[in-house]
């Protein structure tokens, strides 16, 4: 494999005519530089993955920099299973340690700007990163006033845990602190946000610790701006048979809107009702992370354009956006799909700099969730560029009323895959 | 122990492949494709639900993604990864599975 065969012959032999021909601005390695620079900004599924893919793949020959502001990454994926007592905060949070030793340049500060005319990162520590390739996974941001009277302030009385670490750990120790006959009112998201399942998984994490602790007559109302959400028949069916009367989602024809929220009260205020809680979770409505769009790779939707073909920015050749804070298409917002689509743009990045061999993209999701104790249901797809986006070709969903011992296998099964992914992003 | 804990459909598939030449596979196209197994697989061990793939046979690597393309395996994330891949895909990533080891 590192013989020099014919086609990588070849292949060199037209990316440095073409260098010639257009002059050193447009090659990616300019002459007399020791190696070509990929920067990526965000150590999570999406970037912490392409880091690490393209340092492996490469065996050296692209100088890969991670700009992460946390020494320590809590993954939202799993977080929920924290909240439900079946992980601990410990075993879902990660060092760059291992990425330190992959060869893999991890800066600790946070990228403030980007410079796309100088093609530099500028950090908040004050130094200036310059790059030939850059990629962008800063994951969302909230939309803090989607919900009236929310704000970052308010997310310390009324928890959005939506962005793993202290949120989370704030919200379990509310959820613990709740008697039997407390009620909890959750906010569910608008799309498109991370993770689809990710609000009734949490709902169902809530009743089990309540079911588990023997509450007889505690409440989850789930307020949904939302007609409908991901495998609903599944958490509906799942609701009814493990926490009979527990939990009780509203559409929006049910509440008639969501008016406000009054952190100080705990009230929420819908057109119908007012309800008192003893714990609000608020999820916003979301958007790309504020360096994406500060730096014009959002269009007005507030999330980056791609090249379904290479998860390029639509809005500079020298940038790919993966994760979260891209517009996938037909994929949601999740870890997997962020993985799976960081190594796309890791082989398309690969091509650019060091002249790699590239293969058409195709992407992949599955998203497991947790309903009660080995309970678990999973969705998926199989998606590749078509009509401008990415797009579906293939799915599936688990379905109702399935055996045990499959539910039990998926439980499993997405225990493993979380050892699998993070050490693909992690190390 | 086989790859789909089956090993009934071992045979039938080898036989289809015909028995791929290993020097005819393309192992970079394999190492690609590879990208979106490793997410599930490469922290497998000899326990976990999840198989240890690395450095199974070509045959029974072979065997095991075609009886997930066929759908005679049941896992649905299986039959999700197998769906669309051809012939020489399949040979490509079970030849690249088999020389490579776990990272």
């Amino acid at each position: 494999m590192t013989g020099l065969t014919r086609r990588h012959f070849t292949s060199l032999t037209g990316a440095s005519l073409a260098a010639l021909a257009a002059g050193s601005l447009c090659a990616p390695r300019a002459f007399g530089q020791a190696k070509p620079r990929l920067v990526v900004v965000g150590g999570g599924p999406g970037g912490g993955t392409i880091a690490h893919y393209v340092a492996k793949d490469s065996e050296g020959a692209i100088d890969v920099t991670l700009i992460e502001p946390q020494k320590n990454f809590t993954t939202c994926f799993f977080s929920n299973l924290y909240v439900g007592g079946f992980r601990s905060l410990e075993s879902i949070t990660h060092t760059y340690d291992k990425a330190r030793a992959a060869g893999i340049k991890v800066v600790e500060d946070t990228a403030a700007a980007l410079d796309r005319d100088k093609k530099e990162v500028v950090l908040a520590g004050g130094g200036r990163v310059p790059y030939d390739r850059l990629a962008v996974a800063p994951g969302i941001d909230l939309k803090w006033d989607s919900v009236p009277g929310y704000s970052e302030a308010a997310s310390q009385a009324m928890p959005h845990a939506w962005k793993a670490g202290a949120q989370t750990k704030l919200l379990v120790e509310r959820l613990h602190a709740l008697n039997d006959g407390d009620l909890i009112v959750m906010i569910a998201p608008p799309n498109p946000y991370r993770c689809p399942p990710g609000p009734y998984e949490r709902a169902s994490m809530f009743a089990h610790v309540l079911k588990s602790k023997s509450h007889k007559s505690s409440k989850i109302v789930i307020l949904d701006p939302k007609p409908a959400f991901s495998k609903q028949p599944l958490f509906m069916e799942g609701w009814e048979k493990h926490y009979p009367g527990m939990v009780e989602w509203q559409d929006p024809k049910t509440h008639g809107g969501i008016k406000h929220v009054d952190a100080k009260t705990n009230e929420v205020v819908t057109d119908l009702a007012t309800y008192k809680a003893a714990l609000v979770n608020v999820i916003p409505a979301q958007m790309a992370g504020k360096i994406a769009r500060d730096a014009g790779l959002a269009d007005q939707s507030g999330f980056c354009p791609i090249d379904p073909a290479s998860m390029k920015s639509a809005m500079d050749p020298n940038v790919y956006v993966v994760g979260d804070a891209c517009i996938p298409g037909d994929m949601p917002k999740s870890a997997f799909s962020a993985n799976s689509q960081a190594k796309v743009a890791a082989v398309m990045i690969r091509g650019e700099l060091s002249e790699a061999r590239t293969f058409p993209a195709r992407y992949s999701n599955t998203c497991w969730s947790l309903i009660a104790p080995n309970d678990d249901v999973k969705i998926g797809g199989r998606y590749e560029p078509g009509d401008g986006k990415i797009k579906q070709l293939d799915t599936f969903v688990s379905q109702k009323a399935e055996a045990a011992d499959i539910r039990q296998q998926n439980y499993k099964e997405s225990f493993d895959w979380y050892a699998g992914i993070v050490a693909d992003i992690f190390g | 122990m086989t790859l789909s804990g089956n090993g009934r459909w071992i045979a039938p598939a080898v036989l289809m492949i015909g028995g791929s030449d290993a020097c005819a596979a393309d192992l970079e196209l394999g190492r690609y494709l590879a990208a979106e197994c490793m997410t599930c697989h490469r922290a497998a061990t000899r326990t976990s639900t999840i198989p240890d793939i690395f450095g199974r046979s070509e045959g029974e690597l072979t065997a095991a993604i075609i009886a997930y393309r066929e759908k005679r395996l049941p896992n649905p994330v299986m039959q999700n990864v197998a769906v669309r891949l051809t012939d020489e895909e399949v040979a490509a990533l079970a030849s690249y599975f088999a020389s490579a080891h776990k990272p």
